[in-house]
């Protein structure tokens, strides 16, 4: 069984980006959206933090472009259809609200 | 078979209706028989909380409510060990006996057991 | 694949915006949604009262549009739209109060139709937060 994480508030002042890795399956991956892809902004914690971990990482394209935020070559920018592929791909999908 | 059902409950009981309203997912599935378990992580641990005080702000006792979760069925309840530590809560006082402390391994089987989560 | 979506933010919140992309990309994609279902600030989405200035993202309306075309079962939870004041008119009959927010496609009813929601489809996605 594999879960897709989703998180979409800015790790920044936020502790769902630290609750999440500390659960996350090792079969699991991670979506960003919204100001959760600020966590790609280079040079900063989170940044090393994900980078480190090396797990599956997708970020919502539409969300980085808005924000400036280049995605780094391990993760991968996902569309639409490509979330929707996703949450197909995995068992089931947990967003954290 | 019926699809079984995780709650993660991140909110404190005094941020808004967030905690009350994630419990009533629970006991409305726990209404209809369905398998369903609540994790309370985060800021969801300060819910279990003891000798906590609704009256001071005029709100409704949220703990009568969780006292109520067997009654409902609902008898899988698990607790964030390391949230429970984080925010100096005593493991052994809070005030739903019933609910299993899990560590950061045993949350990540637990979602892995379930077929739907639903995080609030 | 059969998806039952749920919505957990006002209209004006990120994620709302997100879960109508997602719905729409589902239905493109061959998929099936077999019910949407808002609660919490969800409601919101459902309300016919916001007006959005012209030109930004009209969002309740965009949800009106699509629900409407593709004939989705659109549920609004009927405890957490009365404690924000998204009443239907069946509601605002029975507390006497003057607003009517919610009408067609829109159908107010409990939690129940989210766990049953849940159990017909092969996946349960939640947008809220953020």
């Amino acid at each position: 069984m594999s879960t897709l994480h989703v998180l979409s508030h800015s790790p920044f002042g936020d502790d769902r980006l630290t609750s999440c890795l500390r659960v996350i399956g090792a079969d699991d991956a991670l979506l960003l959206c919204g100001d959760a892809v600020y966590a790609l902004q280079p040079g900063t914690a989170p940044f090393t933090t994900l980078q480190a971990r090396g797990l599956k990482l997708y970020a919502l394209d539409e969300d980085a472009r808005a924000r400036a935020i280049a995605i780094a070559d391990w993760a991968e920018a996902v569309d639409y259809p490509a979330f929707v592929e996703l949450s197909v791909h995995h068992d089931k999908v947990n967003s954290w609200l | 078979m019926a699809k079984s059902l995780l709650i993660i409950s991140r909110q404190s009981p005094w941020s808004g209706p967030g905690a009350r309203e994630a419990l009533d997912i629970v006991l409305a599935g726990g209404a209809f028989d369905l398998p369903i378990g609540l994790l309370f992580l985060d800021d969801g641990v300060f819910q279990l909380a003891a000798k906590q005080d609704a009256k001071a702000l005029q709100q409704k006792d949220l703990s009568a409510n969780l006292q109520a979760l067997p009654m409902f069925g609902v008898e899988e309840l698990f607790v964030c060990a390391e949230s429970v530590a984080q925010r100096g809560l005593d493991s052994n006082a809070l005030s739903l006996e019933d609910a299993r402390a899990l560590s950061a391994q045993e949350i990540t089987a637990l979602i892995d057991r379930y077929d739907q989560v639903i995080t609030l | 694949m059969k998806f039952a979506i749920a919505v957990f933010s006002a209209a004006h919140a990120p994620s709302s915006r997100r879960a109508l992309l997602f719905a729409q990309a589902a239905l493109a994609g061959g998929h099936e949604i077999v019910r949407l279902f808002f609660y919490q600030d969800g409601v919101y989405n459902a309300s016919a009262s916001v007006v959005t200035p012209q030109d930004e993202l009209d969002l309740p309306r965009q949800w009106r549009a699509f629900v409407s075309e593709h004939q989705l079962d659109g549920v609004v939870c009927i405890a957490a739209a009365l404690r924000r004041g998204v009443l239907n008119e069946e509601e605002a009959r029975r507390y006497q109060r003057d607003a009517v927010a919610v009408g067609a496609p829109w159908e107010l009813s409990g939690l129940g139709q989210l766990h049953d929601a849940a159990q017909d489809a092969d996946r349960l996605i939640c947008f809220g937060g953020a």
